[in-house]
Formats: C-alpha cells, sequence, structure tokens
C-alpha cells in the first residue's frame, strides 16, 4: 500500500469515527462502528482522540436544574423505596453473594482453624466477610479474630506489577477509611484502627480498589472496586 | 446548582459512588444534574423525555462509577459523555429507519497512529481554534450535530442539501479537522 493511499485510509477511518462519536451515524451503522471500535486498539485511540476534542465544546451546554422530584426517583430506583432501613441490605451487590460465596467462606474458615490460630478466641464472636465483584477475579475472605485484627486470605486474582490493591472499611454514610494496601496471592493480617473500630461490626462492609503503587494518594480510593463484602457474624 | 465544583472534588465523588457511598451519590447528583439536564433537554428536545433521560443517565452513572478512571479524562467529560449518549440513543430509537443512509462506508485498513492522537489528546482545547478553519457553515454543522444531536437527515434540512452530499460535505470537514488538531 503506498503512503498515500494509507493516510487516505487512515482519514476515512478517522472521519467515521468521528461520524460516530457526534452521533450522526444511523442505529445500523452506529452499532457497526461500535463493534469496530471494541475490536480494534487503533480505532479505540481514534475514538478517546474525538471524544477528548469535541468534549471541549461541552462547556457550551447551559445548566438548566432538572425538576425537584428526580432525585428522589432515582435514589428509589435504585436504593429501594424505604432507605431508613439497613443501608446496605437492599442493594442487589448484596444478593449478588451467593450460596456458593458463604460456601467458599465456610470452607475457607474451616481451613483457617487448621491453623495454629492463637488469637481467635471463640467462634461466636467472629465476623467474616467473602469479598468478590462481578466483572473481577480477585477474591478474597475475610475473617475479624475478635481482637482486633482482620485475617486475610486471597482465594483468587492477578494484580498488574504497577499496581497494588487497598483494603478499605466502609461503615454506614460515612466516607470510606483506608486500612491499607495488601499483599496479592498471600494470606495477611491487618490491625483495625481505632477509627475502624468504632465502627465495626455486622454490617460493616471490606472493598478493596486497585490503586497506585504504595496506595491511593490521600487516602482516598481512585481505582475501581475489585472485591467488596458485606461482614456477617458466623 | 451550589458553588462551582471543582473536577477533583467531582472525581473524588465518582470514586465514593463506586464504593457504593449514597451519600456521595447525592452529592454527586446536587452538583452536576443541572449541568447534565441541561445536556440531554438540548438533545431531546422536550422536557419529558428529557426528565426521563436524566433519571436513566445518574442510574447508569452509578452503575458505571467503578469504570471511572480518575486522570483519563475530565470527570464532568465522562459524566456529560454519559448523559449525550444516553440521549443520542434515545434520539437514534426514535428516528425513523428510512433515515439509514445506504452505501456503507467502505473502509481501507490503514490505522491512525495511536501515539500521535494519544499525544495530540492532551494538547487540549485546540478544537475551536481548528473548527475556526472550516467554512462557518461546516463549522457550524459540526457544534450542531455533537451539541444539539443534529443527524444527517436533519443537517441536510437545515442546510438544504442531499442527503448524500451533506455527508461527503461533512466527511471533508471532519478529515480536515482531523488534520488541523493532529498538527
Amino acid at each position: 500500500m503506498s503512503d498515500e493511499q494509507g493516510k487516505r485510509g487512515g482519514d476515512e477511518r478517522g472521519a467515521l469515527v468521528a461520524e460516530y462519536v457526534l452521533g450522526l451515524l444511523g442505529p445500523r451503522e452506529h452499532a457497526r462502528v461500535e463493534a469496530m471500535i471494541a475490536a480494534d486498539p487503533a480505532l479505540k485511540a481514534e475514538h478517546d482522540f474525538w471524544s477528548a476534542r469535541f468534549a471541549a465544546l461541552d462547556s457550551e451546554f447551559g445548566e438548566v436544574d432538572a425538576p425537584a422530584h428526580v432525585l428522589g426517583r432515582v435514589e428509589a430506583r435504585l436504593f429501594g423505596a424505604a432507605p431508613k432501613t439497613s443501608i446496605w441490605n437492599s442493594l442487589a451487590l448484596w444478593r449478588g453473594l451467593t450460596a456458593g460465596a458463604l460456601a467458599v467462606a465456610v470452607a475457607a474458615i474451616g481451613f483457617n482453624l487448621m491453623q495454629p490460630t492463637p488469637s481467635v478466641t471463640s467462634l461466636t464472636t467472629q465476623l467474616v466477610a467473602a469479598l468478590e465483584a462481578e466483572g473481577s477475579d480477585v477474591r478474597f475472605l475475610a475473617l475479624y479474630d475478635g481482637a482486633g485484627a482482620v485475617r486475610l486470605t486471597a482465594l483468587s486474582g492477578d494484580v498488574p506489577s504497577d499496581r497494588d490493591l487497598e483494603l478499605w472499611a466502609i461503615q454506614g454514610e460515612q466516607a470510606p477509611i483506608s486500612m491499607g494496601v495488601i499483599p496479592v496471592n498471600q494470606r495477611s493480617v491487618v490491625e483495625l484502627s481505632e477509627e475502624v473500630q468504632a465502627g465495626w461490626g455486622e454490617g460493616s462492609v471490606l472493598a478493596i480498589t486497585l490503586e497506585p503503587k504504595g496506595g491511593a494518594p490521600e487516602g482516598r480510593a481512585t481505582g475501581p472496586v475489585v472485591a467488596l463484602g458485606e461482614v456477617h457474624q458466623i | 446548582m451550589p458553588a462551582q465544583s471543582g473536577p477533583a472534588e467531582i472525581s473524588e465523588l465518582i470514586a465514593r459512588c463506586s464504593l457504593r457511598d449514597r451519600q456521595a451519590f447525592r452529592m454527586l447528583y446536587q452538583r452536576t444534574s443541572a449541568k447534565l439536564f441541561g445536556v440531554v433537554l438540548r438533545i431531546l428536545k422536550n422536557r419529558a423525555e428529557a426528565e426521563e433521560a436524566i433519571q436513566e443517565v445518574y442510574i447508569k452513572i452509578w452503575q458505571r462509577a467503578d469504570r471511572y478512571q480518575a486522570g483519563q479524562s475530565s470527570p464532568i467529560s465522562w459524566l456529560v459523555a454519559i448523559a449525550r449518549n444516553h440521549a443520542l440513543d434515545m434520539v437514534r430509537a426514535r428516528r425513523p429507519a428510512g433515515d439509514e443512509l445506504d452505501e456503507a462506508m467502505q473502509i481501507a485498513d490503514a490505522g491512525p497512529d495511536p501515539e500521535r492522537l494519544a499525544q495530540a489528546s492532551q494538547e487540549g482545547e485546540r478544537i475551536e481554534t481548528c473548527l475556526a478553519t472550516l467554512e462557518p457553515e461546516k463549522a457550524e454543522a459540526v457544534r450542531g450535530a455533537y451539541l444539539e444531536g443534529y443527524s444527517y437527515d436533519e443537517l441536510a434540512q437545515r442546510y438544504s442539501v442531499p442527503l448524500n452530499t451533506m455527508r461527503t460535505w461533512l466527511r471533508r470537514s471532519l478529515i480536515k479537522l482531523r488534520e488541523c488538531l493532529t498538527a
């Protein structure tokens, strides 16, 4: 292919992706180009290029107050009609924690108990959480030892070498509290800070996010959630 | 809309939404809903449809919050893209099927240079400068497509030219625009 032909091909592909980003294509062609972009990293780059460039026009969209009832309807649809009950109970997410995950949890606890675990005093005081998320193969089991520490067992999942996993505690409506970076593919013990300990108990949520090496800057999660689970008493 | 929120704050609210923080979601809604309602209303040009759209948009935002990558794009652009694309999907769905152009463009297999594109993306707001190099009515057509969601058919009617002429016209303009943006 000559340079001239190559340039023309590139121009046409570029223009087609621009048409896609602008929303000019009909439904059939729009779907076709969408599939092409998904399959071709060069077209994806072209898509990101046009999206970023046209986004400079976003400031021309004026602000118009949305009708007052919209927020309530959105919250009702997302969180259920009675948000005053437990915040976490109605989340579809938790329904996704299947009996299978709990079976894994129980089996893993059995395994844990076979190890020498001097700090575990009584099963009745224990809290456990199975951490996982749709679309992620990172899975952890968290077991609270009843004495101020969470023992983590990695069940599966790999992390890019330039990233770290960070553990978070979410309690009630507070912002997530970092519990620090955790090692991948091995067991670890995380001591609960006073701040976490203060709200700790059944219904607390543990989440794991993918963060830059060394953990989230400024102690605020930036990466995607790769696993999470609610703490239950067993 | 309360006092202007900085991108860093919006970015943090999106990250907290990905951790299922409902209070953060409410704050994000309060900070950004006027902007996003402005987007869907401008494209849909119908208040009832825009009201339906804005609900779906915030449901998508909650569901997709974990896909937002801080630093990759501005958080407002990310939110506007969700709103704009949702409104455009609604517009596309209600357009008559006959609106589709007949001949699918044949695309030669020669890719753009991703490295150069990535570099160009970081440069900022060259779009205005480059739009100004096009003939005024062609620049207006590009803006109309982005900001008003006009289809080729609507643009052809507005500028009183046949549909295929409109497409040839605009494709040439987009190629020119790309040359300017990557220069």
